[in-house]
């Protein structure tokens, strides 16, 4: 159940859920993933990975650390189990040089997804509107030109429709210049079911789907971050 | 929330009023003058009565002491007695309280709070209907209740306006008028401690006699409501927000203004948006989109026929209805072979825009009538855009007033039958006092008269983009195809 990951977290005292709590999270929401399981061990990554089938990804589990990549905490594109070994020992010894103070849960294992289109879809609090859902494209678009949308929550199916079509960069999603365009209702389908799981947890103060990728005919969130309130 | 609603409505729309507290001059009395119903004073202070009661005004010592029921109580006695007559117009089971006065929360010190804090105890233990505190209350122009003497009484009209400032609820209540824009109800809300925004909208959502909302908002306590009931109201009547305090300047000033919470603008937009609200950010954007959305007709076709004069003038005024977003397409064939036969095109042109002065003006003002058949029927046409430029079609009708009833009955005719919208455009130019009377002619006449190509140009937009939207919502309001 969604509430155990939650009370779990802030039982231990925890206010960040990890890749592995919150991608279990979204799935019980409905919300289609590329999954992640936690491995401990480079044995348990071996053996993960053979299940999950490769190529696979591997990413640090912290609360501490906020951007993985900066600290050599992901690897992608691990194509056999002898990657998996080096590329876990690798990881924990640049993280642990990187950030010595961080504590560590583990490290996440997924199968990698093919490319789509990154867009973000992510949640904050607004303190006089409540929960408030941002949309935009991943990557530079995002950082650079701060070309998203919001919409308060709840939305309607007519706030998701127009909640996409409202950044500016709305022409890559449509297929730029041969590209294949992104399932558009899949991404509103997703926006919806997130509005829906944000208003049935009220306890949820932050929420990151960075990137979603949005293919031709489905959209799945690679990375997730959910933060709730503190335990009252 | 149907018990508030009707609670509401017998404040606002009252038979007895009561004013407690006025002094010399009386202002509140005498800004009842007009009032339809029965004014009651309350006032104990011996220096005061006797001037009430020369104006033919009856004066009890308490509200418990007027002898009917009292609908609607203008309360402007020192803050320190507030809560005294709170509980008078609770035992006396009055509609409702306008609290005019102030010195409550919005000072910041703890007596103001603390006298505030009883206000809100008291009022809603009683379930009184109250406005403010700190607020101008109600006007009501059909029943004649007002809070300013230059208001006008006797007739209302379909706007209802929200305002959390009492300045511009006076200063919009003054000014629509002027511009042919009548108002149900205006009310100013203060410190909105008991009744905030989404009451007030609810209102006005379910007021027979309110056809569109407009709201003067600073900020408001309970966010997640106003959006929910905005959303609601929104679908049912065009809802103007102009939300003060965009800036960080601005919001600075609204928290020592009016002691609410200010919110960034991105949120506000978000929130206009999505509910399918109207933005304007000016009163002169309030009033000009409100001129189009009453008196224009309901249509949101983008391609306009510009009826214009002289060279320049036709150029600008397509640059200002195309930059804002308008087609000024060419006609059919057959307009233009038909324009052909009585078109005068030496200095003038028929392209669209339409150069038109020599081929209406004067003698051959009947004209007029052949344009706008052609206008009426071209399939290329959704929106007729005229300038009554004063410099040359105005002119004609201060110089010679008799033309001027000939020109309305043109424009009427067009306008009645048509389901295409018609706004004129009458710029002051530097003959405003006799503009004026022509303008003045054209709003009694019902058309929507704006003052500037680029104003026009604005408030078309923003009313047909409001048009386009819910009529798009209501195909929408249909369940999404499931995956």
């Amino acid at each position: 159940m969604a509430s155990n990951v939650i009370e779990r977290a802030r039982g231990e005292g925890r206010v960040l859920l990890n890749e592995v709590e919150s991608k279990e999270l979204l799935e019980e929401a409905g919300i289609a993933t590329s999954g992640a399981k936690l491995a401990r061990t480079a044995d348990e990554a071996i053996a993960l990975a053979a299940a999950l089938g490769y190529p696979v990804v591997l990413k640090i589990l912290s609360a501490d650390i906020a951007h993985k990549s900066d600290v050599g905490g992901v690897a992608l594109g691990l194509a056999d189990g002898e990657a998996v070994r080096r590329g876990f020992d690798g990881m924990l010894r640049a993280v642990r040089a990187a950030q010595p103070d961080a504590r560590i849960d583990g490290v996440s294992v997924q199968r990698q997804a093919a490319a789509g289109v990154e867009v973000i879809i992510g949640m904050t609090k607004d303190p006089q509107f409540g929960p408030v859902l941002m949309f935009g494209l991943g990557g530079v678009l995002v950082e650079v030109l701060r070309d998203v949308a919001f919409r308060l929550v709840p939305l309607e199916p007519k706030d998701a429709r127009e909640l996409v079509r409202e950044i500016k960069g709305f022409p890559i999603l449509q297929g730029y210049r041969g590209a294949p365009p992104a399932d558009l209702a899949a991404l509103e389908a997703l926006i919806l079911k997130l509005s829906a799981f944000i208003e049935a947890h009220p306890e949820i103060d932050e929420l990151d789907l960075n990137p979603v990728f949005a293919y031709p005919d489905s959209a799945i969130a690679v990375d997730a971050r959910v933060i709730v309130s503190p335990a009252s | 929330m149907a018990d508030l609603m009707q609670r509401m409505d017998r404040a606002l729309n009252p038979r007895v009023v009561a004013v407690v507290g006025d002094k010399k001059p009386y202002t509140w009395l005498r800004n009842l003058q007009p009032f339809t119903g029965k004014v009651y004073s309350v006032q104990i202070d011996p220096n005061e009565i006797p001037g009430i009661e020369e104006m033919g005004v009856e004066n009890y010592p308490s509200l418990t002491a007027i002898p009917e029921a009292v609908d609607y109580v203008i309360c402007a006695v020192p803050r320190q007695v507030a809560p005294r007559v709170l509980i008078d117009a609770a035992q006396a089971k009055v509609g409702g309280v306008g609290m005019f006065t102030s010195g409550f929360a919005e000072t910041g010190e703890e007596l103001g709070a603390k006298l505030q804090d009883e206000v809100v105890r008291i009022a809603r233990e009683h379930d009184i209907v109250l406005l403010g505190p700190n607020c101008m209350g109600l006007y009501n122009p059909r029943l004649g209740v007002r809070f300013s003497a230059d208001q006008p009484a006797g007739e209302g009209g379909p706007v209802g306006f929200i305002s959390q400032s009492g300045t511009h609820a006076i200063s919009v209540s003054l000014l629509a008028p002027t511009h042919g824009i009548r108002l149900s109800k205006a009310v100013s809300i203060g410190n909105a401690v008991v009744l905030d925004v989404p009451d007030y909208l609810e209102y006005f959502g379910q007021d027979a006699d309110t056809k569109a909302i407009a709201i003067y908002v600073e900020g408001v306590k309970d966010g997640r409501r106003f959006a929910r009931v905005l959303r609601e109201v929104a679908k049912r009547k065009p809802v103007l927000i102009w939300k003060g305090g965009q800036t960080e300047d601005g919001a600075r000033a609204t928290r020592s203004h009016t002691a609410s919470l200010s919110s960034r603008m991105a949120i506000w937009d978000t929130l206009i948006r999505q509910a399918g609200a109207i933005r304007v950010d000016t009163q002169e954007e309030l009033l000009d989109t409100l001129k189009v959305l009453l008196f224009a007709k309901p249509g949101y076709g983008r391609r306009l026929a510009l009826m214009a004069h002289t060279g320049g003038p036709s150029v600008v005024i397509t640059d200002a209805f195309s930059r804002a977003g308008f087609a000024i397409p060419e006609l059919t064939q057959a307009s233009y072979d038909e324009l052909a036969t009585f078109f005068n095109v030496i200095g003038g042109s028929y392209r669209n825009p339409f150069d038109m002065g020599g081929t209406i003006g004067g003698p051959n003002s009947a004209n007029l009538d052949r344009l706008f058949d052609i206008l009426e029927r071209d399939e290329n046409i959704d929106t007729i855009v005229m300038d009554v430029a004063a410099n040359f079609m105005a002119r004609q009708f201060f110089q010679n007033p008799e033309r001027l009833p000939e020109f309305l009955a043109r424009l009427t005719r067009q306008r009645d039958r048509s389901a295409k919208p018609f706004i004129t455009i009458l710029n002051p130019a530097h003959l405003e006092a006799e503009v004026l009377p022509v303008r003045q002619a054209l709003q009694a006449e019902g058309f929507p008269v704006l003052p500037s190509f680029e104003r026009a140009a604005a408030a078309l937009r923003r009313a047909m983009d409001y048009r386009a939207q819910s009529a798009v919502s209501d195909q929408l309001s249909a369940p999404a195809t499931p995956r």
